[in-house]
């Protein structure tokens, strides 16, 4: 069960540690449905957090975002934890940074929340197009309520919950130095329904859905932006040389780019949804990942995000790897 | 710098009428000159001549050119000499780019137009990517003056005399006890009919007692790693269970084994019988005896009598029972593959009878029979005791497991027509009035003296009958050799007292360890895939490793000598001059771009790329750093590079990607 | 589409086997269509699953990856990275709608001239039953 207190006491303790730089969780945004990080550097600031079924926001993101100002000669680079409060699928992205080396086991603080699951912002704003105060939300009895403008309301999580965790495998995260309160029941199958749909069709009709979804794309690179995979210094999509696209915005480019995202994804995607929730134009970038995330456990039993000390699926193989598409 | 703007030359080849056949050459030389920097585009009839050569490196000279684009055949053929003209031409050798409009165009399309249409986009293809090459460094690295010879048959012992003697260290690594090979096997040569021992067992003796080179019998190479002129072996020494400096060879423990005369003899081929402890043959060098610890009592069951016999009669303590496998390391600059080959196996022609009937025997069988240092003592006999007798019809079956699709083996093994002769020849000699019919497909005398052995066999009366046997069954008591003379259209049913089947030669059946261990191929017929079949055939793919003897393929003595003495020279070569240079076109980190993440450490197949630190503005952070000389130029990391961090010289994207543009534009 | 519509290939080879096997067939004269343009790699392994996104993004109708045999890499492990590699950009190119008759990869040994033959015959005529390619063509192009 969610326990504001507890959450704000673990966090008050954690941030008063010498080894901790500052703690990474969420407060309320400052409209609507919308929460905003709080990055969180001294005990007094505990009041601000907040962890409801508002919270999508991945916070592994930061921990590859910090920015690496230059440091004076002769002054030694902080090597202190930055502690962060993760969900499930969260914790699965700490989990494959540090299989990748994004993020340092030693420089972390892993907060584990237990999480029943967060609301699809998208759904949820268009049921309430026009709630302009910062709304609060709390898990209750299975149920997800929302304290509108007008009082509460109450929702089954079929109606408001993010497909993503409608879904999820893990609720509860896979790795943690502490955990916040009791693990939750795990409630999701993954059965790729969405994504057999697309494959039931024929490629035309295929590129007919995608075409549609694609040619909006405005090349914010939101997507990328949020990721917590995509942690490269100089992204590769973006680099004009040698240039693997250009930063045009029409359909090849922008299939072009969708494209190389969902592949440097595949076999590290962890599901989180970010790309999809901050996507300004609704493309279901969540299907691309997911159907690679299928190919990936299907063809070579591999689920990334889990096990630290796995070997990246990418930067591996297996001499009876499949190849009946091989000529 | 007058590198900076490229100015390119684009030199189209004839090739003779290879390529000008198909390839209309003024249209694809004209149409080079209007691509953007190009600054000369020339045709000449052979570019690889010294004329053509000469074109190139005066335009060098006079035009400023700073990019080379030769139109030609395979850079597989002729990259080498074309990167030696640019140097010549004071041009950095890797200033090359070659458009395959040969081996994959004019020899492979008949139609003029559309050959023509692609070696247009072939050439602007290289141009596009020759715009961007950079000029590559060659690094040196010393070579450790010593070799590696797996295998020690008459390929091994010659090409380790070979390197021996012109004063480097050789290890000459045996799995069998013994070195000496199949050639220790045979009675006699074809066709000058040399006595087999004769010949070989002083260059066995020499192999031993040389300074400069240590056996390592009854040893395999467990290990290899590193590269040209610094690879570094393991080898396991299998416990012989005899303490080698204390046996004599004095044979009394194998006299009173237990076992004596019991196990089928590997060197009788089976037809002779040895012990649990042997000493392969009497010639075997070194003459030390070894436990077969699968044949053996008291190490299969731990108990051989009260006291195992050998112990008992050595008198000199050297049966070891508690000897374990050792393993020795060492370092070499090359490796001389020469781990011959295995005999076919008749069984897997069961129409021949070979597992159904004692009377048919395998040539190599019969070898051992002839030898007189056989079994027999060289007496042909078959069959044991009173129903012992001399067998007067004899029939060779040529190609068994040769020239064959129904077994695998499509080549022909090149030595079956003439070892038959021999024996043939042997059998009329020790049996005169014996009647012997070889039953060929066609007979191959193609070397030094063959046709007129053959002749002279004939002459003898050895009969020669046309057609392939179909089958070999028993008619009261006798052989019934089922075939057609085809020559007269003629079924036969001949009757015969033995029949001898001309078994081929195949690769070995641990081809596939040595090969992963070396990272070599395999060619269609599974024997180890030269660099060149014709102008490389002692080299491999791999730097340093060189093929001798009939592990790349059948051969007979004399070709088997050549090909060593062949593959010792090429590691002479590599040792004498003590410096090879490494791939010039390896990995290369961005540093600044790098995130770090390992992939391609994970990735490189040869350990040559660890994760390293670099100050970035006072932060530590690693990034992925090459090791020039184990790197191998293969890539693989860099198409796992998601930063694009990593990448290989002269196959960078950014050189990569305007080819991928033309071949798609380009029409 | 025009009745004379032709497909244009663009394949990576690697240096040791397939590159050396489409050479073999080019020395033992065997003929075969000319709509197959070669892009020499050292390593299959090299060949980047993005560069045939960008092959057809540039002109391409179809893209072939060839290689060596798996456990006859010239470089050990190479082909075993580009067959994954490439499993999961074919899934991918699939499921947004390009027909995987356009993505083809193939072992090709130093030693098989006449399979060379057969895989480009093979890679042309299924480009040319799927029809030009134009799903995310780039239309105007610079090199």
């Amino acid at each position: 069960m969610v326990d504001l207190e507890k959450l704000r006491n673990a966090a008050k303790e954690i941030v008063s540690q010498d080894d901790v730089k500052y703690l990474i969780g969420w407060r309320d945004g400052t409209f609507g449905f919308r929460i905003s990080p709080h990055f969180m550097e001294s005990p007094e600031e505990a009041d601000k957090l907040i962890f409801s079924p508002l919270c999508t926001n991945n916070l592994a993101t930061y921990l590859t975002m910090a920015e690496k100002l230059p440091i004076p000669r002769g002054e030694e680079p902080d090597r202190r934890k930055v502690a962060v409060m993760v969900k499930g699928c969260d914790s699965r992205a700490v989990v494959q940074q540090l299989v990748e080396q994004g993020t340092n086991r030693e420089e972390v603080y892993i907060i584990g929340c237990p999480c029943e699951g967060v609301v699809d912002i998208k759904k949820i704003e268009k049921k309430f197009p026009d709630v302009l105060e910062s709304v609060e939300a709390r898990w209750e009895n299975g149920q997800i309520v929302l304290k509108l403008p007008g009082g509460e309301q109450s929702f089954p999580r079929e109606e408001v919950l993010a497909q993503k965790c409608l879904t999820c495998r893990y609720p509860n995260p896979v790795l943690a130095d502490t955990v916040l309160w009791d693990e939750v029941e795990v409630l999701g199958v993954e059965e790729y329904e969405d994504v057999k749909e697309l494959e039931g069709m024929d490629s035309k009709e295929r590129w007919a859905y995608w075409q549609d979804k694609i040619s909006n794309c405005i090349r914010c690179y939101s997507c990328r932006n949020v990721c917590p995979m995509c942690y490269c210094e100089d992204c590769v999509l973006e680099r004009l040389n040698p240039t693997w696209m250009f930063r045009s915005v029409n359909v090849a480019e922008n299939t072009a780019y969708q494209l190389a995202r969902a592949f440097h994804l595949a076999g590290r995607c962890i599901e989180c949804g970010e790309c999809e929730r901050v996507c300004p134009v609704d493309i279901p970038l969540m299907k691309l990942n997911r159907k690679l995330y299928k190919e990936v456990q299907e063809d070579f039993q591999f689920e990334p995000g889990l096990d630290p000390e796995s070997k990246p699926l990418q930067a591996s193989y297996r001499p009876d790897d499949k190849e009946d598409f091989i000529l | 710098m007058n590198n900076n703007k490229p100015k390119i030359g684009v030199y189209v080849c004839h090739c003779g009428v290879n390529i000008a056949k198909t390839v209309d050459i003024e249209a694809v030389r004209s149409y080079a000159e209007s691509l953007p920097y190009v600054k000369v585009a020339r045709n000449y009839s052979y570019m690889c001549s010294d004329p053509g050569q000469l074109l190139i490196k005066e335009d060098i000279a006079e035009e400023g050119l700073n990019r080379i684009v030769v139109a030609s055949c395979s850079p597989r053929m002729h990259e080498l000499t074309f990167r030696k003209t640019l140097a010549e031409g004071g041009l950095n050798p890797y200033y090359l780019e070659m458009a395959n409009i040969r081996e994959q165009c004019s020899w492979v399309h008949e139609d003029s137009e559309e050959a023509t249409s692609k070696a247009r986009k072939l050439v602007a293809a290289a141009v596009a990517k020759a715009r961007l090459l950079e000029p590559l460094e060659e690094k040196e690295v010393e070579v450790e003056p010593a070799t590696l010879i797996i295998g020690g048959g008459i390929a091994g012992i010659q090409a380790a005399l070979d390197i021996a003697g012109a004063g480097f260290k050789v290890y000459v690594v045996e799995k069998t006890p013994s070195v000496g090979g199949k050639m220790s096997q045979l009675d006699k040569t074809f066709p000058t009919l040399d006595c087999s021992a004769c010949i070989l067992t002083p260059k066995m003796v020499d192999v031993a007692s040389h300074p400069n080179i240590e056996l390592l019998t009854y040893s395999q190479v467990e290990d290899v790693q590193g590269y040209v002129g610094n690879f570094e072996v393991k080898v396991r020494k299998k416990a012989r269970y005899v303490d080698i400096d204390k046996c004599t060879g004095c044979g009394i423990c194998a006299q009173e084994c237990r076992l004596a005369g019991r196990i089928p003899s590997e060197y009788e081929a089976g037809i002779g019988k040895r012990g649990a402890i042997y000493l392969p043959f009497p010639q075997a060098v070194p003459a030390k005896f070894t436990i077969d610890p699968e044949s053996c009592l008291y190490l299969t069951r731990g108990k051989c009598g009260k006291e195992p016999k050998c112990v008992e009669h050595c008198s000199l303590g050297a049966i070891d029972f508690e000897q374990q496998d050792e393993f020795v390391e060492f370092k070499v600059g090359a490796i001389i593959v020469a781990t011959g080959y295995d005999v076919f196996d008749a069984s897997r022609k069961p129409e021949y009878g070979y597992q159904d009937y004692d009377n048919v025997l395998t040539s190599l069988e019969l070898e051992r029979l002839v030898s007189a240092s056989g079994p027999t003592g060289g007496e042909i006999v078959l069959g044991k005791g009173e129903e012992a007798f001399v067998p007067k019809e004899v029939a060779f079956i040529q190609c068994v497991g040769s020239r064959d699709a129904s077994c695998g083996n499509e080549y022909c093994s090149r030595v079956c027509c003439m070892y038959t002769a021999k024996l043939a020849h042997l059998i009329k000699e020790k049996v005169p009035d014996s009647n012997v019919r070889v039953y060929y497909m066609d007979v191959r005398a193609f070397g030094k003296g063959f046709e007129e052995f053959y002749d002279r066999v004939r002459r003898e009366g050895v009969r020669y009958i046309r057609g392939n046997p179909s089958e070999v069954f028993k008619r009261d008591g006798k052989l019934v050799v089922k075939a057609e003379d085809t020559l007269t259209a003629k079924p036969l049913e001949d009757e015969v007292d033995m029949v001898v089947l001309s078994v081929g030669l195949e690769p070995r059946k641990d081809t596939r360890e040595i090969i992963d261990l070396l990272r070599l191929s395999q060619s269609s017929d599974r024997f180890y895939l030269e660099a060149h079949p014709k102008l490389a055939p002692v080299d491999t793919a791999t730097d340093g490793v060189y093929l001798a003897g009939c592990a790349q393929g059948p051969k007979d003595i004399p070709d088997t000598v050549a090909q060593a003495k062949g593959a010792a020279s090429s590691a002479l070569i590599l040792l004498a001059s003590g410096k090879v240079n490494i791939q010039a076109q390896i990995s290369v980190v961005n540093e600044a771009t790098c995130r770090g993440c390992g992939y391609c450490v994970e990735i490189c197949p040869y350990g040559a790329i660890e994760m390293g630190e670099v100050n970035r503005f006072g932060h530590i952070v690693s990034v992925a750093k090459v090791n020039e000389a184990l790197c191998k130029g293969c890539g693989a990391c860099v198409a796992g590079c998601f930063s694009g961090s990593i990448q290989q010289k002269s196959f960078k994207d950014r050189q990569i990607l305007p080819q991928i543009a033309v071949l798609g534009v380009v029409k | 589409m025009s009745e004379q519509y032709e497909p244009n290939i663009v394949a990576f080879l690697c240096n040791w086997c397939s590159y050396a096997g489409a050479d073999l067939a080019g020395t033992s004269r065997v003929h075969y269509t000319s709509n197959l343009n070669v892009i020499r790699v050292m390593c299959s392994g090299r060949v980047n699953p993005l560069f045939a996104v960008n092959a057809l993004q540039q002109g391409a109708d179809g893209v072939l990856v060839s290689g060596c045999h798996p456990g006859d890499c010239h470089y050990m492990e190479g082909n075993y990275y580009a067959r994954r590699r490439f499993a999961l950009m074919r899934e991918l190119l699939e499921f947004i709608g390009v027909e995987p008759e356009r993505f083809n990869m193939s072992w090709v040994s130093a030693s098989e001239g006449a399979k060379w033959k057969d895989v480009v015959e093979e890679v042309v005529e299924k480009a040319r039953k799927v029809g030009p390619f134009d799903q995310f063509r780039r239309n105007k192009i610079n090199w």
